[in-house]
């Protein structure tokens, strides 16, 4: 095979043009996906002097953390519960949807039945019901359960995830058959293979499925905000679009309480890149 | 019967009995929290229904929630009541929005893929990083940062068009300012909608970049093509299954657009930002219509339900490599 440039490299070779343009464009990219970002916290950091300049700065003059302090003293802002109350539905519907999508990818991996294969379209056509349609009975059903204002409300209606039990079933298939057998000839009962033998060889499925399960808890608005009006059991989101109609004119208190919502589930994605993208690119998880 | 035989059986019993305690609380939750209120769906848009009202025994159907047949349906056609007009006002900016996100949404995230694709693996990771922050960032704080942004005097984007000598605009609520005749506040939250979601698709692509054989490509340069041929006859087309994925996820997710619109604009100016789950949001919630709420979002998903057929026919493959 010939090399295509004979010629020597000169810095303005299309090679180098194209390489060029190619960093010029991604860099381009890069400032405009982080700009809302930096313009988020440089205007968290401004004073209330500075933040109704016209035309506004972008850096802060003098870098203030106040505004931070204004909403960790508001006392009809106890950030410390909303934070909890976001944490327990995350770590609810985590913790859940792990156990039960592993559950039934077992089942649906490893066991054969008579009605399995009804029993799994019946997940398929649950998985297709948009939410939009059953949002309004699911509302009034937690209303006749008692459950509207209450943080199980917004738990126990997604126990399960059509999504997590396919990717696990994937995942179990790929388990050979005569680790489970060897397991049964010892005397294991079904529960402690599924616990003992199954589950330990789920680690990086159980990640990937708890990442992003964790961080659509973590950010979902609409569901919430149907079931839950009492102030004192809201999640994150709805705090802060009530903060910010509590303060319409006081643009950087705002942009504080977003950086303290944004701030800890980039930290999650830090740690966690790796299974999000994998889990992404693997189920088409959203 | 022999002592094997006996225990074969004893754990074949075993299994059924782990085969029923799995799948019988399973299905009774199924069947109660996702059949049944799609069942209860399709019974509530007959009624005028509110649960503001005493009705009928049976889950508050009949008496003072009357069964009204096909009325709300024939409203959304031809009526001149209020929330009929408003809904197809959000229809039509449902359809806007999600037409225009779609083509948009390609238009950036495959040649930024492909550039991702082509620089080196360790620069690569850290620009899909970074690229896919806006994806994990909850929604209501992307609404309200770029709502700042959008701010008709101390906003960053109103700064810059100063800064470059033009005329300020009010983004989110001028309600006579159109471009391609499309309202400025559509285009503003498509903007915010786009940046919050490019990220995915790109992963994506950048993915199934990754899992096409080089051999295609060098095979193409061999017999003379340029980059932008190898693109366009080698990589587009063996994409197309990843872009039959994409085409009708990005529509699945651009008609059930909420948050973003809810907290930025609300609806407004003059309802030109008014979407379809929003719609259905306010009349079941704010109003407590639910009848009729529930017979509009029927509507959305059979729209939704024929752009995604509509796409798979037009996208499908009958190859595989």
């Amino acid at each position: 095979m010939t090399t295509p440039h004979h010629s020597p490299p000169l810095f303005f070779s299309p090679r180098h043009l194209s390489r060029f343009l190619a960093y010029f464009v991604l860099l381009l990219g890069l400032s405009v996906t982080l700009t809302p970002f930096l313009w988020m916290i440089f205007s968290s950091l401004k004073t209330a002097t500075e933040i109704t300049r016209v035309p506004p700065t972008f850096f802060p003059q003098q870098p203030t953390l106040d505004n931070y302090r204004t909403i960790l003293q508001d006392p009809r802002l106890p950030l410390l519960r909303f934070y909890g109350n976001s944490l327990f539905v995350a770590v609810g519907n985590v913790v859940s949807q792990l156990f039960t999508s592993a559950l039934l990818g077992f089942l649906f991996a490893k066991y054969e039945f008579r009605g399995k294969r009804p029993f799994f379209g019946f997940f398929l056509l649950s998985m297709m019901i948009p939410s939009q349609m059953t949002m309004i009975p699911g509302y009034l059903i937690l209303v006749r359960l008692h459950l509207v204002n209450t943080l199980w409300g917004l738990v126990l209606p997604s126990f399960i995830n059509a999504f997590g039990l396919f990717m696990m079933r994937q995942f179990i298939e790929t388990l050979p058959n005569e680790l489970l057998d060897a397991a049964r000839i010892d005397g294991a009962s079904e529960w402690q293979i599924f616990l003992r033998v199954v589950l330990p060889q789920l680690g990086p499925a159980l990640a990937t499925l708890g990442t992003l399960e964790f961080m659509g808890s973590w950010n979902a608005y609409l569901w919430p905000m149907v079931v839950i009006t009492r102030v004192e059991r809201r999640t994150l989101p709805i705090i802060l679009t009530w903060y910010q109609s509590q303060h319409t004119t006081r643009p950087h208190i705002t942009m504080a309480a977003a950086v303290l919502v944004v701030v800890p589930i980039l930290f999650v994605y830090f740690f966690f890149q790796r299974w999000i993208v994998r889990g992404v690119t693997m189920t088409g998880f959203k | 019967m022999t002592k094997g035989a006996k225990r074969r059986g004893g754990l074949w019993a075993a299994q059924r009995r782990f085969i029923l305690g799995v799948s019988i609380p399973t299905l009774l939750y199924i069947g109660g929290l996702s059949l049944f209120p799609l069942v209860w769906a399709l019974v509530l848009m007959f009624f005028d229904y509110s649960p503001q009202r005493v009705g009928g025994p049976f889950l508050g159907l009949g008496g003072n929630n009357p069964f009204v047949g096909l009325n709300h349906f024939r409203e959304m056609l031809v009526g001149t009541s209020m929330e009929a007009q408003l809904f197809r006002v959000s229809l039509k900016n449902t359809l806007i929005f999600a037409f225009a996100v779609l083509p948009l949404n390609l238009a950036i995230t495959l040649p930024l893929a492909a550039l991702i694709e082509s620089v080196h693996d360790q620069i690569k990771a850290l620009f899909r990083a970074i690229y896919f922050l806006p994806v994990v960032t909850s929604s209501v704080g992307v609404a309200l940062m770029w709502g700042y942004l959008y701010h008709p005097q101390q906003g960053l984007l109103n700064a810059i068009i100063r800064g470059l000598g033009g005329t300020p605009v009010a983004w989110l609520s001028d309600p006579r300012a159109t471009f391609l005749g499309v309202s400025v506040a559509m285009w503003a939250v498509i903007a915010a909608y786009l940046w919050q979601d490019y990220g995915y698709n790109l992963v994506i692509f950048i993915a199934a970049l990754q899992g096409i054989p080089k051999e295609f490509k060098e095979a193409a340069m061999i017999d003379g093509a340029n980059a932008w041929q190898v693109f366009t006859r080698v990589t587009i087309p063996l994409l197309r299954p990843t872009l039959l994925f994409v085409c009708v996820m990005t529509m699945l997710s651009s008609f059930s657009v909420f948050d973003i619109i809810q907290v930025m604009t609300n609806g407004a100016p003059n309802h030109q930002t008014r979407l379809l789950v929003l719609d259905i949001y306010e009349n079941a919630f704010r109003y407590q219509n639910m009848g009729w709420a529930a017979a509009t979002s029927l509507v959305l998903v059979m729209v939704v339900m024929a752009v995604t057929l509509i796409q798979m026919r037009l996208l499908r493959t009958e190859w595989e490599y």
